[in-house]
């Protein structure tokens, strides 16, 4: 089940990425090839790019993307180490928590003013609930992550480091280089 | 008394390792609720905004996207290749076309670590092999590829526009001379220390050879044409351009180099087949290659790292610009300058101070950060002292070169001391002769604006006259 979630998760943050880039592609070949457009793209293409990056955040956690100092907390050690993860997770539900009840608050009243988006016939309440979306998926793995903490199975967030994954990359390339079927069905 | 909670909270929260992104949201939301009287609906609405109002920032995911296809091991070998047979041939030829194929993947990647990490991967080694000392080959390479940032298009330019309203367009044209004048720096000292050691020369390639590998790595070249062509022109803006350069990397990946995706690795001519068949069998490869990659691993593999990589560097930017948005409401950019102004700084002193400020900065952040946090608070001085804003991203963005050579999270050294497997120190020691190059230029370019903005005003004057006809 949750391995499942986790595919629909992975394709829909694709598709919104490969869609993304489609529209504004296909607008300037029409612009520039047929001298037409298309005149709800730009504002699709700002929302479908808001729902990438506020679907997106809560699937960054999940795969240790989001950035962070973590220079000082590698000096710790044992239960102090353990005690400031909770601390920072804590701190983190709080940023969802204050966020999501902001953005309740915010779709409510555009719920009630009952306007629609500038050129497509979509409400704009709906439009924007990617931001209540976004801390609420976002709380969710947070209140996971901390019961992970809390029962000793992490010990606070996971990390990109941009430089392993780098190398990571290159590692990865070279066996399928290597074994030219590897990676392929 | 808010700025001093602001910036408070913000480190507190970043030492005990919340996600940069989180301890920026949290800061801001904090200080809107303490201090201020605006409503918690209105922050909601100003988060919603600052993912969907800058069409700038749709670059970012498109340059990413085009840079996934392309960072393969793949291109990297065709443009090294293309670089030795032009450069191959001077004393210290092969670390000279090192430093060529840095400048040239820079040109396909907006990233610095991955330009260190493909580039390297294959260059270091060679040049260890050819009788190069291994430190000198690692800090070229290391020294070469922060080109990355700097030679459009680069992620952190337009991070930089989006922070501070400059056109992104202006800021990819003012990085060309000032990358291209730091490639030509780099080289010439090349070919001094190579004739004070008598490193060794290849023999000439010759001209079959350069036009062979010219071909060959025209394919990842041709990025820059579309991105530079359309922007410099004024066909497309920074974002269409990116978006173009997306889909040609996924075609020129999958279909054109064959380097991943359902077609990986098919010949475009078998030995001995005829040309027609030979056609005939490619445009049908090249129809599967577009079928099948929607439901090919390597391809989704690739996009989703895109996507990663994308989000959380959105998510950062749309959290920071939170943090902007109180500092401008508490006027603490103003404050500083008019203090800044008073105290009668002049604007040498006032560069000098920011080139300090930021060495030091991007010795603890990745370049983004350091300029999302940096740059709001810095541009209204700039802007008082009459300093051009164009030029001040431009010093901005080499100085983040520098810091991603120096400990303790310069990304190059952790790339470079990874791929020869030795320590992140002996990587800081290899990278720091040829730092001094970086230094030099950075003086150059911080006091010789021209060098920035002689290209962006060139262009601005051609376009005027051409409207005026």
């Amino acid at each position: 089940m949750k391995a499942l979630l986790e595919a629909v998760e992975e394709t829909l943050i694709g598709l919104l990425l490969v869609a993304l880039t489609l529209l504004v592609f296909v607008e300037v070949i029409l612009r520039f090839g047929f001298g037409t457009g298309v005149i709800w793209a730009q504002e699709v293409s700002l929302y479908l790019g808001a729902w990438f990056i506020l679907i997106g955040a809560s699937y960054a956690l999940r795969v240790g993307a989001h950035i962070a100092v973590d220079a000082v907390v590698n000096l710790l050690d044992g239960p102090v180490k353990r005690a400031v993860a909770v601390l920072a997770i804590g701190l983190s539900l709080l940023y969802c928590g204050i966020l999501a009840v902001a953005a309740w608050e915010y779709l409510g009243r555009m719920f009630q003013l009952g306007i629609e988006m500038e050129d497509v016939a979509i409400p704009r309440w709906l439009g924007q609930s990617a931001v209540l979306l976004c801390f609420l998926l976002l709380g969710a793995r947070l209140v996971a992550l901390l019961l992970a903490v809390l029962r000793g199975e992490a010990d606070g967030f996971k990390h990109l480091d941009e430089a392993q994954e780098a190398l990571d990359a290159l590692a990865e390339h070279d066996a399928q280089t290597k074994q030219p079927d590897a990676g392929r069905k | 008394m808010v700025t001093a909670f602001l910036f408070a909270s913000l480190f507190f929260f970043m030492i005990i390792g919340m996600p940069v992104a989180f301890s920026l949201g949290l800061a801001s939301v904090l200080s809107v609720v303490f201090f201020s009287s605006d409503s918690l609906a209105s922050l909601a609405l100003k988060f919603f905004q600052n993912t969907s109002t800058k069409y700038v920032l749709l670059a970012v995911p498109f340059f990413i996207l085009a840079s996934a296809f392309l960072t393969t091991g793949g291109v990297a070998q065709r443009l090294i290749r293309f670089a030795t047979a032009l450069v191959g041939h001077f004393r210290g030829g092969l670390a000279m076309a090192s430093v060529l194929a840095c400048t040239f993947f820079a040109a396909v990647s907006g990233s610095s670590p991955a330009t260190v990490a493909a580039i390297g991967s294959i260059c270091i080694a060679a040049m260890v092999r050819a009788g190069y000392s291994q430190t000198m080959a690692t800090g070229v390479v290391m020294n070469a590829g922060t080109l990355g940032i700097l030679i459009p298009p680069s992620i952190v330019m337009i991070v930089y526009a989006a922070a501070t309203e400059v056109s992104a367009a202006k800021m990819f044209m003012a990085g060309f001379i000032p990358g291209l004048m730091i490639t030509a720096m780099l080289l010439v000292t090349i070919y001094v220390v190579a004739r004070v050691r008598n490193l060794p020369a290849l023999p000439f390639a010759g001209l079959q050879e350069i036009s062979a590998s010219a071909l060959s790595a025209f394919g990842g070249l041709f990025l820059i044409v579309i991105v530079l062509g359309s922007i410099y022109g004024g066909i497309a803006s920074p974002t269409e351009a990116a978006a173009v350069s997306a889909v040609y990397a996924f075609l020129i990946a999958v279909v054109g180099y064959r380097d991943m995706g359902p077609v990986r690795g098919t010949p475009w001519r078998k030995p001995d087949e005829a040309l027609p068949a030979s056609i005939v069998r490619n445009l049908a490869l090249t129809v599967k290659g577009i079928a099948l990659s929607p439901f090919d691993h390597e391809v989704r593999h690739t996009i989703l790292e895109g996507a990663k990589v994308s989000i959380m560097l959105l998510f950062v930017i749309a959290n920071a610009m939170l943090f902007a948005h109180v500092l401008t409401t508490e006027r603490i950019p103003q404050t500083i300058a008019e203090a800044v102004t008073n105290a009668g700084l002049s604007p040498l002193m006032f560069l000098l101070l920011i080139n300090v400020l930021m060495l030091i900065a991007g010795n603890f952040m990745e370049p983004s950060g350091v300029i999302l946090i940096l740059a709001p608070i810095l541009f209204p001085i700039a802007i008082e002292l009459g300093i051009d804003p164009i030029h001040l991203g431009i010093i901005m963005v080499v100085n983040m070169e520098i810091g991603l050579l120096t400990p303790p999270v310069g990304l190059n050294l952790f790339v470079a001391a990874g791929i020869t497997k030795k320590s992140l120190l002996w990587a800081a020691k290899a990278a720091l002769p040829w730092l001094a190059v970086l230094l030099t230029a950075l003086i150059v370019i911080t006091y010789t604006p021209s060098i920035s903005l002689f290209l962006p005003d060139l262009i601005e004057q051609w376009r005027t006259q051409s409207v005026a006809q």
